[in-house]
């Protein structure tokens, strides 16, 4: 009985959980679960083009978890992602269109773009933390909007593409096009780029300085600042690489998927990333798996609600409710942890 | 068993991954006594006390209770944001419609601590206070629910010694009147002093009862050990060089001011300062650990072994493993950083070393240290600052919550640490401790240094009268 309990108190009893509590849904949506489940994963794993859609969401979703990761491990909410994500896809966009240098040195300066206007979003929620004491939370949050109307204001004016009909850049030359993963599907190495993060990411907590004082930070930010961590320092810093994974994860958006900036090109990754990176329980290989998860979900979702008339929008359902049942799993978790002698 | 035991322990045992922690105990605890519970860190006293309390369920055995069980833990379980009202009520606030009566939960709170003999303001904000004041508040929290049986866990270890005679008059007090009391303790002084009867446990087992009268703290101290009592460290003579000057240093606001003080650290000596707690040492300790600004000067700057005064917030990273906290300090400094990473082999050495020479009990060094009891936490933060032989140390109550053993040790440590030519300060509020180690001794009072004496010449009792404010 208690290994019963045990097992179901860990992940494997939150996913139990929620395929339960998914099943009460389809039920309440007036289609049997067997019908439903089998709807979600044929949309989601069917054949080749599902599997290419799955994985182009988890990519998308697996640079901004990632990044998120790394601020919570340093015990900063950073829930502007979103922004950061957004931010990173107008440097490469709106340099994009523009560029007139060989294909891959394009390439890589655009991700390179990405990664320093995600950075620069983040470094000023950290800096204003650092500085004035702001509360990382509202900056982050805050900055998520003034990020969406900058962009929607550069791209209907100043780096609107000539041809374009909403607010759009224009296209990328296709010599800056990241090279496909799955031919004959949407998916990009961006994939690649975002596993390989996660691996550097993974070496990073465990093994490097910087990660070291980053949990630190995280667990017990008294002793770490005794222990000789600048922790303004590290606040800015943890924000600003945060905001760079995200800001990558934008300009793969740009570079492998849509080939051109528009201000439509996140349906909330930034937001779901939260999710993905509790999940995934803040560790980078974890989080791999769980953004792999989300994406079945995601892709899947859509073929849910067409051919088993689930409303796409019982996935978000089920997201929050994978958020909420994870939060008291991990409420839990740190109530029953007895100090022992 | 007793028949009319307010608490009574039947055959209990508790087995954590690694340890058997409490082996087949059988206690009763009888209405108005004062019952001590001693053993060495790890033994199991803690375990013990949070089964007695119910906090936590026995593998096997049984305990019967005639009424209500209060536990006043080492580490204070307060809500530092909350007024000492609120703590004291919390989640048994009195009520005037939906609201809460404040001034009813006020007058009762005084009242409780009036008739306890605890001075104590309600509206006070509980992390404003210095440690003794919370610990009342503990202490009250409990006095409220009128309980059967209070157990104590090492309530004095942070106590000044006037705060140590005024919370066992309340203590005996209580015994008096009826209440049971458990105390956990490493003061075997006080076990002397005021328990009725004492228990010995090791490697969680009962190894000795005795009746108080006629014992003494050797033959207690045996018992614990289960032998003979390692000998502290001799001093040896060491030429002294300068080290470290601390020049008219000013710092910190409110209770915590410091002014004007200076003395001088010289090689191979340590500087011993006496002083109640609350008059400006964790200032002092903080401006010559650099952790905060403040006037004057400290030179010169150099590197230095801490032993802070509160091992879990500023000291440990709780959730991380043995090996994870022996390098937390140190982790920007050649050795132990090898470029951009961390040498965990060397990691993993130090924290086996630490083990190892201060005795550092830990099912592996894996394990979270927060699975660890509070004396054997503090050895790892001693054994931490001590490693890599700085020249400099400053000790914060080293030995504040460690048993008789483990504290002749790390004393020995610091000694031959001294011998070897580093400079120590030694804030502590035991005065025995401070006569122990220092070869100069200041004493501390509102924030200045009121007195400077070499050891052979120091006087306990004008000490004492410093310490105490007058001349």
């Amino acid at each position: 009985m208690i290994r019963v309990r045990r097992a179901l108190s860990g992940p494997a009893g939150a996913i139990l959980l929620v395929l339960v509590l998914m099943s009460l849904a389809m039920i309440a949506a007036g289609t049997s679960p067997v019908e439903g489940f089998s709807a979600l994963l044929y949309g989601a794993l069917g054949g080749r083009n599902q599997i290419g859609e799955t994985l182009v969401a988890t990519s998308a979703l697996l640079f901004p978890a990632l990044g998120i990761a790394l601020a919570f491990r340093g015990g900063l909410f950073n829930i502007g992602a979103e922004g950061q994500l957004l931010i990173g896809a107008l440097f490469a966009g709106g340099v994009g269109a523009q560029l007139h240098v060989p294909g891959p040195i394009g390439i890589v300066l655009l991700l390179c773009l990405g990664a320093i206007g995600g950075g620069l979003w983040g470094a000023i929620a950290g800096w204003m933390k650092a500085q004035f004491g702001a509360n990382e939370i509202i900056a982050t949050l805050m900055l998520n909007f003034v990020a969406a109307y900058l962009a929607l204001d550069l791209v209907s004016g100043p780096l609107k593409g000539p041809l374009a009909a909403g607010a759009e850049t224009a296209w990328l030359d296709p010599t800056y096009w990241l090279p496909t993963l799955l031919p004959h599907t949407r998916l990009s190495i961006g994939l690649l780029v975002a596993i390989a993060i996660a691996f550097v990411l993974h070496w990073v907590f465990t093994r490097t300085v910087f990660g070291y004082d980053l949990r630190a930070a995280g667990e017990a930010p008294e002793a770490a600042r005794r222990s000789g961590v600048n922790i303004a320092r590290l606040t800015w810093l943890s924000l600003a690489i945060s905001g760079a994974i995200s800001g990558v994860g934008g300009a793969t958006i740009v570079t492998g998927e849509l080939h051109r900036f528009n201000t439509q090109l996140s349906p909330g990754y930034g937001f779901i990333g939260i999710a993905v990176a509790l999940v995934g329980d803040l560790q980078p290989l974890w989080i791999c798996v769980a953004a792999f998860g989300f994406g079945i979900l995601e892709a899947g979702g859509l073929a849910m609600q067409a051919s088993a008339q689930v409303p796409k929008d019982a996935i978000h359902v089920i997201e929050g409710i994978i958020i909420l049942v994870l939060a008291a799993r991990r409420y839990v978790a740190a109530r029953g942890v007895g100090d022992i002698e | 068993m007793e028949p009319n035991a307010a608490l009574s322990l039947r055959n209990v045992s508790k087995r954590f991954p690694g340890v058997l922690a409490v082996d087949d105990v059988s206690l009763d605890l009888l209405p108005g006594e004062i019952h001590a519970l001693v053993g060495e860190n790890g033994a199991g006293k803690s375990t013990l006390s949070a089964i007695a309390a119910g906090e936590m369920h026995a593998d096997s055995g049984d305990v019967v209770t005639s009424g209500t069980v209060g536990l006043v833990h080492q580490h204070f379980e307060l809500v530092g944001r909350l007024r000492v009202w609120q703590n004291v009520m919390l989640g048994r606030e009195p009520r005037r419609g939906w609201r809460i009566d404040v001034q009813a939960a006020c007058e009762r709170v005084a009242e409780l601590a009036k008739r306890n003999g605890l001075e104590i303001d309600p509206n006070a904000f509980v992390d404003t206070l210095p440690v003794g004041v919370q610990q009342r508040v503990e202490l009250l929290r409990e006095l409220d629910r009128d309980p059967a049986v209070l157990l104590l866990d090492e309530p004095t270890a942070a106590l000044a010694p006037a705060e140590i005679a005024s919370f066992f008059a309340t203590i005996v007090a209580l015994a008096e009147r009826g209440t049971a009391i458990m105390i956990v303790t490493h003061k075997l002084q006080e076990v002397l002093d005021y328990a009725t009867r004492v228990t010995v446990v090791r490697h969680g087992r009962v190894v000795e009862r005795m009746a108080n009268a006629g014992g003494s703290v050797d033959a207690i101290a045996r018992a614990m050990v289960g032998g003979e009592l390692p000998q502290v460290a001799s001093r040896e003579l060491v030429t002294q060089m300068p080290l470290l000057a601390i020049r008219n240093v000013s710092a910190g606001s409110g209770e915590r001011t410091i002014r004007n003080c200076s003395f001088e650290v010289a090689t191979g000596e340590i500087v011993g300062i006496a002083g109640v707690e609350g008059n400006g040492q964790t200032t002092l300790a903080d401006a010559i650990a650099g952790m905060i600004d403040c006037d004057g000067s400290i030179e010169p700057r150099i590197p230095m072994g801490i032993i802070p005064q509160d091992r879990q917030r500023e000291a440990l990273v709780l959730n991380w493993s043995l090996v994870d906290n022996a390098i937390l300090g140190r982790q920007h400094s050649p050795g132990v950083r090898r470029g951009i990473t961390i040498d965990r082999a060397r990691a993993a050495s130090d924290a086996r070393w630490i083990v190892e020479h201060f005795d550092v009990r830990a099912a592996s060094v894996d394990v979270p240290i927060r699975t660890l009891s509070g004396g054997n936490q503090q050895k790892l933060v001693v054994g931490r600052a001590l490693i890599g032989d700085p020249r400099f140390i400053l000790a914060y109550n080293p030995t504040r919550g460690i048993d008789v053993g483990a504290a002749a040790l790390v004393q020995s440590r610091l000694i031959q640490a001294r011998n070897r030519g580093a400079g120590i300060v030694l804030i502590s509020f035991e005065l025995d401790e401070i006569f122990a180690l220092a070869d100069r001794i200041l004493v501390m009072y509102r924030g200045e240094i009121v007195g400077n004496f070499a050891r052979d010449v120091a006087d306990r009792a004008a000490i004492g009268r410093l310490m105490a404010g007058s001349q």
